[in-house]
């Protein structure tokens, strides 16, 4: 997990969707760009993505927003990680709202942000056995990383924390309270 | 305008998918069976960003309040008014005239089209209905939608367009991205197994049982997917990801269905067998361009 790559991953998928020849989708490490292979010869396709890539130097990486999140500290996972890590649950939660994460990208649900990197004394693993129901407003953290789940949904990431913010609102423009690049603060109520 | 007097189990409205919001981790969405969809709308003169309605199991039924051309498309569907149209036909529609989609013993998927396209309210750009982030919600009886404006072209009624054959279990599908994951064997088990289609599968993906197929290394760092990528988990039971898939994923994907046999996976039924037979890219490209044209050639 690296921010840099991921800043110059977003920057090629914004110089992708600028041709106007489909939608990208980056992440921590990849770009996949969408076209019309029909419009767009495969092999052309690839010429204009090396293309890019040898330009990308030249695209500034965002700056991003500065997006605070009002967090109850009370998961149902806080214990156990703060022990695992060696912890008190004060620590660990001074560590976890006492930094700045990058929203690398968003996936897996909309408006889920995969926000990094936590500091390296915090010790999460993913669970072993994901659970079924994980309420929206979840401020969770796995794998070096922390999130806020947008709706009720199955999840595998620990449960720190919760959070009445809103995450995903579709009549809101974005529709999403942390979009891709920007800087994120966990706020301890 | 269309009164729906019948939902089926659900009848959702959907254009070809919401793709300016992958970013934002938004499902495409749309048609799970997009050739189908797309031959609806070809049907009754609609351009392909029209929106149509997916219905599942039916009997979905609706009333045209002006005069439209209206086609019923999908796996094993026709389209009951005062006669009964074959699927894949053009229909005229009276004012006022009750028209019941039929839903056979095989189908899953079916789309119906009118002309002027369903002019519901776009959310994020797209019409395509999104029910777990609350992007649209399903039909219910009582429902008006609104429709475009469309000069009714009584010609049209009769036209037909050709059926995928649905009940073959041949897919073709192109190497994955992920390829190296995966020992030849593993490989080449993928490409000659019979796969049975599980229960669990829905618009988001066809979930399949068969032999394991096993990935070196467990899951890749999480990326961008596509429909029709097939994601292999670590039990080894794979997954094609439909309409509604994830913007990311973290499994590795061993092979990826063509577009133009999207709808051939979408529409199997639990408990169906498949099979995948590797093509390369070039294949898939032209398969593409050869539905599309016939697409044209009744549009």
């Amino acid at each position: 997990m690296d921010d840099a790559l991921a800043g110059r991953c977003r920057a090629f998928a914004d110089a992708w969707d600028a041709l106007g020849h489909g939608r990208a989708v980056p992440a921590y490490a990849s770009v996949v760009l969408r076209f019309d292979p029909i419009r767009l010869p495969p092999s052309d396709a690839e010429r204009e993505a090396l293309r890019l890539a040898r330009d990308l130097h030249r695209i500034p990486n965002d700056r991003g927003r500065v997006i605070e999140i009002p967090t109850r500290y009370d998961g149902l996972d806080l214990g156990e990680t703060a022990e695992r890590s060696k912890l008190t649950v004060e620590e660990l939660i001074n560590l976890h709202s006492g930094r700045e994460y990058r929203a690398l990208f968003l996936g897996f649900l909309p408006g889920f942000a995969y926000c990094g990197v936590l500091d390296p004394r915090i010790l999460a693993p993913r669970l072993v056995r994901p659970r079924e129901h994980v309420p929206a407003g979840s401020v969770a953290i796995a794998d070096g990383q922390t999130s806020v789940y947008p709706f009720d949904s199955p999840g595998g990431w620990r449960v720190i924390g919760r959070t009445d913010v809103a995450v995903f609102d579709s009549a809101r423009e974005p529709p999403v309270l942390i979009s891709p690049g920007d800087r994120v603060r966990f706020i301890a109520l | 305008m269309i009164r729906i007097e019948q939902t089926g189990l659900r009848a959702t409205v959907q254009d070809r998918g919401r793709f300016g919001h992958l970013r934002l981790g938004i499902p495409p969405s749309g048609p799970a069976d997009p050739g189908a969809f797309a031959a609806a709308q070809a049907l009754v003169g609609n351009d392909g960003a029209a929106a149509a309605i997916e219905v599942v199991g039916g009997p979905f039924a609706f009333r045209c309040e002006d005069r439209r051309i209206v086609a019923v498309t999908g796996r094993d569907v026709a389209l009951r008014g005062r006669d009964v149209v074959a699927g894949w036909t053009a229909a005229f529609a009276r004012p006022g005239e009750t028209l019941t989609v039929v839903c056979g013993e095989r189908s899953r998927f079916a789309y119906v089209a009118v002309s002027g396209g369903v002019t519901t309210e776009a959310i994020l750009g797209s019409r395509a209905t999104y029910l777990p982030a609350g992007l649209g919600r399903p039909l219910r009886a009582g429902d008006d939608l609104p429709l475009g404006n469309a000069r009714v072209d009584a010609e049209r009624a009769g036209r037909s367009a050709v059926s995928p054959d649905y009940d073959t279990g041949q897919i073709r599908a192109i190497t994955g991205p992920h390829a190296q994951r995966f020992t030849d064997e593993a490989q080449s088990l993928f490409f000659s197994a019979e796969f049975q289609v599980e229960p669990a599968s829905d618009r988001m993906g066809t979930r399949l049982t068969g032999p394991r197929i096993d990935a070196r290394g467990g899951e890749i760092l999480t990326m961008g997917v596509v429909a029709g990528a097939v994601q292999v988990p670590s039990g080894g039971a794979p997954i094609v990801l439909l309409a509604e898939h994830q913007a990311t994923g973290g499994y590795p994907v061993v092979a990826v269905v063509i577009s133009a046999d999207l709808g051939l996976v979408a529409q199997r039924l639990p408990g169906e067998r498949l099979r995948f037979t590797r093509v390369d890219r070039d294949l898939a490209v032209e398969a593409l361009r050869d539905a599309r044209a016939e697409l044209e050639a009744i549009a």
